[in-house]
């Protein structure tokens, strides 16, 4: 199974054609990039630990299974998801990726993100750090978790978190 | 029209005759308003500080802007809770500079002056130049608000020493603290992590949205969509959704418990840790959630406890705090900013004893539709910020609230169908009053 060893390459190409999906607001096919079984969570500014804080007892802003990770995603293609409509622009910046740490076919990977979001007149930014937990399934890259741990003590600046980070 | 001449004469309009309610938008958006309402409707009602469980231990405190003013919420080494002003007596300092921790003493990082956990001036870091009895009177030791009460664990504080009791003042919104903090074997307990954000919108807009029913079906059109989505394939869950959305506005009401505070209960089945059961949660759930509705009944007798478990609760008390007892409860607290900038900060809130399992449910319930990334505040929040964005181009100067008004009695404790505005007519006619002087809220 070594062949199935992920690489820092890998997860970089692999991270990239995640954000270029959102920044196109390709949202279903960003959704298909998740195992089954996956995750995608934001954590609370004021979330305690925020590498190891549970949804299941802190509250989170984002703890979404796969039924939201996918409802999340078609929510964002209809017109009546008000607070992305019209939509925002987006443009994710991803840096720093590493494999912090790996098995056959899995892999931890870290990355630094700042995506900024222009609504209107206005452009914000969300800054912070990723936390991949990458698959190999039937070949194919997936993510099992996606954590995302922004540098912010609340969103004072941003308003809300309507986008996919 | 000058901004000026609306303060004074009234920003409300009723008609009883022809049943209309009207609110003038300058109410939401001008200056010389809203430096009128920090004098006083922040300044005369009692404002939410804080929950008895975030001071665990002596020496635990959180800091916070509560109607525009930074204090310290803290129970001190003594045992006694307090709010004391984050400001440093000597030449005004922040004391404290984190939001939340535990404290033997506050040190001025400025001159170094030290007070104690209970705001007494212990030490001026120095022996030289003060008279001796500088602090005989205590006009040194950091300044506590005027008023500060608690009801059923709830903290709030009032800035003038006058104030009716924080117990008056919630008038019948009691019952609701009491329904909230009955469904607690032991005590209700505020959850680790937070929602804190910014809305571009008048405050009382948020407060309107918090227990408007009337929209429910216009702004939240893909809520119910991700609802049928989930459900697909299990035709009794599919057929619950659709009922209740035909049954929304005909079960439940809204009720105006006096003083401006205001209730939505409505009848939707969402599943609620305390206590309603839904298939989807399986039969292992079951059990634990008939036992807590049995203790229910045993403490409250079989009316009050299905009034308790089956009925969603949007709670508004004036002039800025929200508790929605809905598919998870939450304590909201809406802190102005400005005519058009608010800061919300909400927390999930849940009986200590919660299993694991339960307290999950609860807090992914709370996530999927609440807070700043929900599948639903977020939608409510636009609808704020459309709001204030075109009131400020617009030369229409009056907001249309009449669903429902012109019934018998008194309108500050009126009731209506879940879709009408009668809570919102009540909060308004209390901010009229107090706007003109006419309600003073002292004893």
């Amino acid at each position: 199974m070594s062949n199935c060893m992920i690489t820092r390459l890998d997860a970089e190409d692999f991270i990239i054609a995640e954000a270029e999906l959102l920044d196109e607001w390709r949202m279903p096919e960003w959704a298909k990039l998740f195992t089954k079984d996956a995750v995608y969570e934001v954590t609370s500014p004021a979330s305690p630990t925020p590498l190891t804080d549970e949804p299941e007892s802190t509250l989170f802003l984002i703890a979404d299974r796969i039924d939201r990770i996918e409802g999340r995603a078609n929510r964002l293609m209809k017109a009546g998801t008000h607070a992305e409509f019209p939509r925002s622009k987006t443009r994710h910046l991803v840096t720093n990726i590493r494999v912090r740490e790996r098995s056959d076919g899995e892999a931890g990977v870290r990355a630094n993100f700042a995506v900024y979001r222009t609504k209107e007149d206005t452009t914000t930014v969300y800054m912070g750090e990723y936390h991949y937990r990458l698959v190999r399934e039937a070949e194919e890259l997936k993510i099992r978790q996606k954590r995302c741990i922004l540098d912010v003590n609340s969103l004072y600046d941003q308003g809300r978190l309507t986008i996919i980070l | 029209m000058t901004l000026h001449a609306s303060v004074g004469r009234s920003l409300v309009h009723m008609d009883r005759e022809r049943k209309t309610f009207r609110v003038n938008r300058d109410a939401y958006k001008s200056p010389e308003v809203f430096e009128r309402e920090m004098a006083l409707v922040f300044g005369k009602c009692w404002l939410y500080l804080g929950h008895q469980s975030e001071l665990q231990k002596n020496g635990d405190f959180v800091s916070r802007r509560v109607g525009g003013r930074d204090l310290i919420f803290i129970r001190g080494r003594d045992g006694n809770i307090s709010a004391l002003y984050n400001n440093c007596t000597h030449r005004g300092a922040r004391i404290c500079r984190e939001r939340k921790g535990s404290a033997k003493n506050f040190a001025c990082p400025y001159h170094g002056w030290i007070f104690n956990t209970s705001g007494k001036l212990v030490s001026m870091n120095t022996v030289h130049g003060f008279p001796e009895d500088i602090n005989a009177n205590g006009r040194l030791d950091l300044r506590a608000v005027a008023r500060l009460e608690n009801y059923r664990g709830f903290y709030f504080v009032n800035y003038n020493p006058n104030a009716i009791s924080l117990h008056d003042y919630l008038d019948e919104a009691r019952g609701a603290f009491d329904n909230l903090c009955d469904q607690a074997e032991t005590e209700l307990v505020i959850l680790p992590g937070e929602h804190s954000y910014t809305v571009k919108a008048n405050y009382k807009l948020m407060a309107e949205n918090s227990y408007d029913g009337y929209h429910l079906t216009s702004v939240h059109g893909t809520y119910f969509d991700f609802l049928r989505d989930r459900a697909a394939g299990n035709p009794a869950a599919l057929a619950q959704i659709e009922s209740t959305i035909k049954d929304y506005f005909t079960s439940g009401r809204t009720r105006s418990l006096g003083k401006g505070h205001g209730i939505l209960e409505s009848m939707v089945p969402t599943g609620r840790p305390v206590a309603q059961w839904i298939p989807l949660w399986g039969p292992e759930l079951k059990k634990e959630i008939d036992a807590k509705r049995a203790y229910l009944e045993a403490k409250v007798g079989k009316e009050k406890a299905d009034y308790i478990a089956e009925t969603q609760k949007n709670l508004v008390i004036f002039p800025n705090l929200v508790i929605n007892d809905i598919l998870a409860a939450t304590v909201r607290v809406i802190e102005p900013e400005g005519p058009g900038f608010m800061r919300v900060t909400a927390w999930a809130i849940g009986p200590k004893e919660e299993s694991a399992k339960l307290r999950e449910i609860r807090l992914d319930n709370f996530v999927s539709f609440l807070g700043p990334a929900g599948f639903g505040s977020p939608d409510d929040i636009e609808m704020l910020e459309i709001c204030q964005a075109a009131n400020a181009h617009s030369p229409i100067e009056w907001s249309e609230m009449s669903k429902g008004f012109g019934v018998e009695g008194d309108p500050l404790y009126a009731t209506g169908r879940p879709d009408d505005e009668n809570h919102m007519q009540s909060y308004w006619i209390q901010w009229d009053r107090i706007m003109r002087g006419i309600e003073t809220l002292e004893i």
